[in-house]
């Protein structure tokens, strides 16, 4: 009988396209999921470099590096990019000791914010590449969650790993 | 922390990545971390105690060379039930866009995945032809190391990503309390002697052999006592043949050298030769010639500046250029002062490359791929990364 075919064959295409459709949600919901704690993580290390460098300028270098400090640590979230822009360029200009240990947990906490900069670049990307597909924007996939953002700031790296001009 | 790493590449042959792999392992190990590493091997086949064997690995050829992998339903269980009694923190992948244990173990991976890119590979058709495919594979990984600038820039340009650049790192202590050859590497004085090394394919034009021939044929014939040590795989006659007949025995050939060999090698000459011509992705080979104490002489290329600290660990004359190598050669050779002052800065250089250096920087990209899975930050000493 040709006409049980037809609705057998038709039955496995829809659970095909079913299944591609639930597999494809769960990954927009993964790679928003992990962006999302990427973000986080990044600020923790935003903050705990602020609050490092504000330690420090307590102590020495003074009240320019302590007011960029206070600045980043209070900054609006649409100014946070330029005040965390404006403390690297601070830390850079006061020539850190690394054998001095506060200095010492600001080189740390750099170079810690610098790695988590970078994995959160990556991890927004493919979250907003796997958003941006065609069947996923056409079904409104996550539409329920605005889409991940970029945080954009410079290399927040203060020492290159070997002294050698890259 | 508990630490999963997964190796593409079977043990029971030697290789940069395999090296790279248990090199690793054991600095974690030292820094008091678990570490569990899953391979190709047979169960029978002697392998170090935290090495998982997952199997033998098949011949299967590959662009142009034979790569002896593990994959399919029996390797992708064994990957499955390694992950799930190991309970790592993290999983630590290697070259994991070749198909491996590696591709396996980041597709049935949960937590944060970390992976290390070693070769410099562009985007070949194949590539391009299983760019979804690939994507899958990449957008299950957290964080990503390159070994070398190169590397990195492949990753940033072709696979639209950025890269944390780790070095391979060196074990000093072997190379710097290895013993030197017995009789080498003699006397250096003002005028003769002197001992010169290449290790490497002497067949192979990009490794620039032919440019220390030129230079050393010519200067041995003013420079009595000059010698040259060989070390690399290929035919006696045919280097031999490249030599005119009176200098020949003042030419030594080792043939492929073990590790410890090449230890023992590098620290038994003046000068260590590098004049490669270019394809140098990194120069590992630098990094351990100032482990083991030696004066550098190496080609202008990217790699080399960057490992030799802009020249100022190591000598680097023009690419290609026999006349100035012979110089160069011959100038160091008379001048101990100078040779000392370039090895005193390598020694300072090297401690960048020092294994346990090395694994605390990738101990922090682990740290970077735990946070981004669940959003809390890791204390430095929680993770052993002081």
């Amino acid at each position: 009988m040709p006409g049980m075919w037809w609705v057998v064959g038709a039955s496995l295409l829809v659970g095909l396209v079913a299944a591609y459709l639930i597999w494809t949600a769960g990954r927009v919901e993964r790679l928003r999921v992990r962006a999302d704690s990427a973000a986080r993580a990044l600020d923790a290390h935003l903050l705990r470099r602020a609050a490092a460098a504000a330690v420090l300028a307590e102590r020495r270098y003074g009240v320019e590096l302590y007011a960029a400090a206070r600045i980043a640590l209070d900054a609006e979230p649409e100014e946070r990019e330029a005040a965390e822009n404006d403390l690297t360029r601070q830390l850079r200009a006061v020539r850190l000791d690394p054998t001095d240990p506060e200095c010492e947990a600001v080189i740390a906490a750099s170079r810690r914010l610098a790695l988590a900069r970078q994995v959160h670049t990556d991890l927004v990307r493919d979250a907003r590449s796997a958003r941006g597909r065609p069947l996923v924007r056409l079904l409104r996939m996550g539409r329920r969650h605005p889409w991940p953002r970029y945080f954009d700031i410079d290399d927040p790296t203060l020492e290159l790993p070997t002294d050698v001009p890259a | 922390m508990r630490i999963g790493i997964v190796c593409p590449y079977s043990f029971d042959v030697p290789g940069g990545v395999q090296n790279h792999v248990m090199d690793l392992a054991e600095a974690l190990l030292g820094l008091g971390h678990e570490v569990s590493v899953l391979a190709p091997a047979d169960e029978d086949s002697p392998l170090p105690p935290y090495v998982v064997p997952a199997g033998r690995a098949v011949p299967l050829p590959y662009n142009g060379s034979v790569a002896r992998i593990a994959f399919g339903p029996v390797s992708s269980a064994r990957v499955r039930r390694w992950i799930a009694r190991g309970e790592f923190d993290v999983l630590h992948v290697h070259e994991p866009l070749t198909l491996s244990l590696s591709m396996l173990a980041v597709l049935s991976a949960k937590g944060p995945v970390v992976a290390t890119f070693h070769t410099a590979m562009t985007r070949s058709r194949v590539l391009a032809a299983a760019q979804g495919v690939l994507q899958i594979v990449l957008e299950r990984i957290t964080a990503r190391i390159a070994v070398s600038a190169l590397a990195r820039k492949v990753q940033v340009e072709h696979m639209d990503g950025g890269a944390v650049e780790i070095p391979n790192g060196v074990t000093v202590a072997k190379f710097s309390h290895a013993a030197p050859l017995p009789g080498w590497p003699g006397e250096c004085g003002p005028g003769e002697g002197g001992a010169l090394g290449f290790l490497g394919r002497f067949t192979e034009a990009r490794k620039g052999f032919p440019i220390l021939r030129d230079a050393f044929v010519e200067l041995a014939r003013s420079r009595p006592g000059l010698r040259l040590l060989v070390a690399g795989p290929g035919d006696p006659d045919d280097l031999f043949d490249r030599f005119p007949a009176p200098l020949r025995d003042r030419v030594t050939f080792l043939g492929l050298v073990s590790e410890a060999d090449k230890a023992r090698m590098l620290r038994s000459v003046h000068l260590y030769v590098a004049p490669n011509t270019g394809g140098e992705s990194f120069g590992m080979i630098l990094t351990e010639a100032l482990a083991a104490g030696t004066t550098v002489v190496a080609s202008d290329l990217d790699a080399f500046r960057r490992v030799l600290d802009g020249g100022r660990a190591g000598h680097l004359f023009p690419t290609g250029d026999a006349v100035a190598l012979r110089a160069a050669l011959a100038g160091l050779l008379d001048d101990p002062a100078r040779r000392a002052e370039l090895t005193a800065c390598g020694d300072l250089v090297v401690t960048h490359f020092d294994w346990p250096v090395v694994a605390r920087r990738v101990l922090e990209v682990y740290a970077a791929a735990i946070e981004a899975t669940d959003g809390r930050v890791i204390d430095q000493e929680w993770a052993g990364l002081g």
